[in-house]
């Protein structure tokens, strides 16, 4: 698995497809749900985590179920979770439960990128 | 020694900092918790706090405002968490330090340091976001900017945890 992260408009994906040589993605923000499962690569990780979670499906072991049917994904998300923490509940639950489902697909990964101005810092490499 | 833990929301911060305290030895550990429990999601979070540090042997002691009054047995190992409610409850709490808050919570943390063996504070990335806010949220994060700042500058360790991995900003020795 390999893990590419940023702000919005960093060029987080062309940056992706000069390290892993992907030219096929998919786009979390319209994709079926199970194309987490069997796609090579998708994009707007993030859109997909927040569709899932605002039509109410369980997420809580989301990053189990990518890292036990899809381990080798690559996948490329805003960093989000930056900012001051936000009135509105869902928003407080969603940048949350974002970071640890994050989390737990970063240390199962074998590279995390973070990628500013199109510019990417390899934060772990195994 | 000082060291400022930050990140995120839900990047493993916590369980960062509580693993270098673990890391010091064996020496007596003190947790300084500062969220006020005023709702639910609070509670639960706080909840959520203690089943994670259950078998450390933390001694916690709560504060809401005013650090500097905090004693400290010599030698202790203290984790404070985090900075981001601490300088809330001191901005908007009654007992709170008010428009004093930055030099109120910097004379705390160097309190707290100087009877403290090792001293890890959690403070939260509240910076980066394409939001017009309000003044008073404009001035929470200008005050706990600042004291981020402050903490790091007299810092012997900074890390930032991003997803759970550990990107050091500042390290000496």
């Amino acid at each position: 698995m390999k893990l590419f992260i940023g702000g919005a408009c960093q060029g987080k994906r062309v940056y992706a497809e000069t390290v892993t040589g992907i030219t096929e993605w998919i786009d979390g923000n319209v994709c079926e749900y199970d194309e987490i499962y069997s796609c090579k690569a998708m994009t707007h990780f993030h859109m997909y985590v927040r569709r899932c979670m605002e039509e109410k499906k369980d997420v809580s072991e989301l990053a189990e179920h990518i890292i036990e049917r899809n381990p080798d994904v690559v996948l490329v998300a805003n960093e989000i979770g930056y900012g001051v923490v936000p009135v509105e509940a869902f928003e407080r639950n969603y940048r949350e439960t974002f970071g640890r489902i994050c989390t737990k697909l970063a240390a199962y990964s074998s590279e995390v990128h973070r990628v500013v101005c199109g510019l990417g810092t390899v934060i772990k490499h195994d | 020694m000082i060291h400022l833990v930050t990140g995120g929301s839900g990047s493993g911060k916590s369980a960062f900092a509580e693993s270098c305290i673990l890391d010091f030895g064996p020496a007596q550990r003190i947790y300084i918790a500062t969220m006020y429990p005023f709702d639910e999601e609070s509670h639960r979070k706080i909840a959520r706090h203690r089943e994670m540090r259950k078998s450390k042997a933390f001694d916690t002691i709560e504060c809401f405002t005013g650090l500097e009054q905090v004693d400290i047995p010599g030698g202790a190992n203290v984790l404070l968490e985090c900075m981001s409610n601490l300088v809330a409850n001191e901005m908007y709490q009654e007992a709170g330090a008010h428009e004093e808050t930055v030099a109120a919570v910097m004379r705390g943390v160097r309190h707290v340091a100087e009877s403290a063996g090792n001293l890890v504070i959690v403070s939260n990335e509240i910076f980066s976001d394409g939001v017009e806010y309000d003044a008073e949220t404009r001035r929470y994060q200008e005050y706990l900017g600042k004291i981020n700042c402050e903490i790091a500058r007299v810092a012997d360790r900074v890390s930032e945890v991003v997803y759970g991995i550990v990107v050091e900003a500042k390290e000496i020795g």
